[in-house]
């Protein structure tokens, strides 16, 4: 079964062969790449004479930044905050912006996941990390990977909650543009 | 007639495999020794096979006839991306080599895209040192025909891969068309996944069997496995190579991989018992792999003699 909403993928010419397997390409590269839960809604259209390649996606709702509080216990002690980490995959990251904030000698570590911070106001609520922006660059990398190899003539259109990704072997004119997103409207009220 | 067969085993006692085999006038093509394990690929004559079997059944080893042992096989993708490696390409490389294939992957330059695949001079010189080649291809049928381009110069037998299901006479430049391995980014584990590599295989032993078959008409002045024991015993050097196989196989000659401009004299000085050299009997030139040294045995009819 679809995790995702919609999945639709149309190729012209007799490619239903090549449908059918790029579909399978897709999940397993979304699946591997772990975004195949963030995207609600899938549509690709290929024209493989012309040749060019077209994904068209909703994303579902947009990803909080990961605060300090997400990724540790913060606990108030005596002369500071104590932060104990539970998730040491943004150890680095968090380690950053807290020197940055309070200064590298406020900041001591005096076990591998203990950090001390000397002052008073609390670091529960810091961001450490920009998620959505990893999705993002996660997402790009996969376009990349899905595209056949070869169509170097690429244009990625990320909103907030969509992206366009078009990858062609020679230049990318308005019309082609233009018949795309005319075709992926067609795909989405059919 | 030499039999192609793959031995497994353990390491211990193997050496009596290996005597067994001189003893019969077999040779030995490679020997993969892994931890207390070892691989042998052997030929053996055929009428002394049950001999060699009952050794290993003795030994508690395992023989298996290796179709395509003695032979070079190149895997071609348009490029060594991760559009094609690691799944398609290294299954069907690795399926050959079980088979006992000697393979070589070759990733093109630019034989990406549809209009804008190419190849040069330079890689189909290379891919036409070897057997036989097996192109691997997408899903798309259309690009499949279109890119007919980059193999059509190609003497050697070529076995195209793909997706869809393709007449073989809609591609007249390749032997054999393999359908239902297109682009697939996951490995191939399921039982149709691994028909389809065995259908690979096969088409790939028809094709060196035609090859075989042409030869046969005009044999070669001596085969290439005594080549090959001759220039490991006169050319000691050889096995200083840092190479995982000093010596490679092909049908119509070696491939000995010690620099062209150093060894060239010294390898087609090699004396064979009836007294002619390696030098009359076989053109021996750079490779286009490297700098080794390709020797490729001419055949009776150019000597006038078989031995």
């Amino acid at each position: 079964m679809d995790p995702m909403e919609v999945f639709k993928i149309e190729v012209t010419g007799e490619e239903e062969f090549g449908a059918k397997k790029y579909r399978e390409l897709i999940m397993d590269i979304l699946q591997d790449l772990g975004l195949i839960r963030s995207i609600g809604r899938l549509y690709v259209y290929v024209d493989i004479k012309k040749p060019f390649f077209s994904v068209y996606g909703l994303l579902r709702s947009g990803i909080p930044p990961l605060t300090a509080k997400d990724v540790g216990d913060v606990m108030k002690v005596q002369g500071g905050y104590q932060i104990k980490i539970n998730d040491e995959e943004h150890m680095a990251d968090l380690l950053r912006v807290l020197w940055e904030r309070y200064g590298r000698e406020r900041v001591d570590q005096p076990a591998r996941d203990v950090l001390i911070i000397a002052s008073d106001s609390s670091p529960a609520d810091i961001t450490v990390a920009d998620l959505e922006a990893e999705f993002l660059q996660d997402l790009t990398d996969a376009l990349v990977r899905i595209a056949p190899e070869g169509f170097r003539n690429r244009r990625n259109e990320m909103t907030k909650d969509s992206f366009l990704f078009i990858a062609a072997e020679e230049q990318l004119t308005q019309e082609i543009v233009s018949e795309i997103k005319e075709k992926i409207r067609e795909m989405e009220n059919a | 007639m030499l039999e192609p067969v793959m031995f497994t085993g353990g390491l211990y006692k193997h050496d009596l495999i290996v005597e067994l085999v001189e003893d019969l006038g077999g040779y030995i093509l490679q020997k993969n020794v892994t931890q207390s394990e070892i691989i042998l690929l052997i030929l053996v004559p055929s009428e002394d096979k049950d001999a060699l079997e009952a050794l290993a059944k003795e030994l508690r080893a395992e023989l298996v006839r290796a179709p395509l042992a003695g032979t070079e096989t190149a895997v071609v993708t348009p490029t060594l991306a991760i559009h094609h490696l690691p799944h398609t390409a290294c299954d069907i490389a690795e399926y050959l080599r079980r088979h006992g294939s000697k393979t070589n992957m070759i990733g093109l330059a630019r034989g990406v895209g549809r209009e804008i695949a190419q190849i040069n001079e330079y890689e189909t010189a290379l891919i036409n040192e070897h057997d036989a080649a097996v192109f691997i291809y997408g899903n798309f049928q259309d690009c499949i025909k279109h890119k007919e381009k980059l193999y059509q110069n190609i003497s050697i037998p070529v076995v195209v891969t793909g997706g869809p299901q393709i007449e073989a006479k809609e591609l007249p430049y390749a032997f054999d068309y393999v359908p239902s391995i297109g682009r697939v980014a996951h490995r191939a584990k399921k039982a149709t996944e691994i028909g389809t590599l065995d259908r690979i295989v096969e088409s790939v032993g028809r094709a060196l069997d035609k090859t075989r078959a042409s030869i046969a008409k005009d044999p070669l002045t001596t085969s290439p496995p005594r080549v090959m024991d001759a220039v490991r015993e006169q050319v000691p050097d050889v096995e200083f190579s840092y190479s995982p196989l000093p010596i490679a196989l092909n049908l119509t000659g070696v491939r000995v991989k010690l620099p062209y401009s150093r060894y060239k004299e010294e390898v087609a000085a090699v004396k064979f018992d009836e007294g002619v050299r390696l030098g009359e009997i076989a053109s021996i030139r750079p490779s286009q792999m490297k700098e080794y040294i390709l020797v490729r045995i001419l055949p009776s009819s150019e000597t006038g003699f078989v031995f």
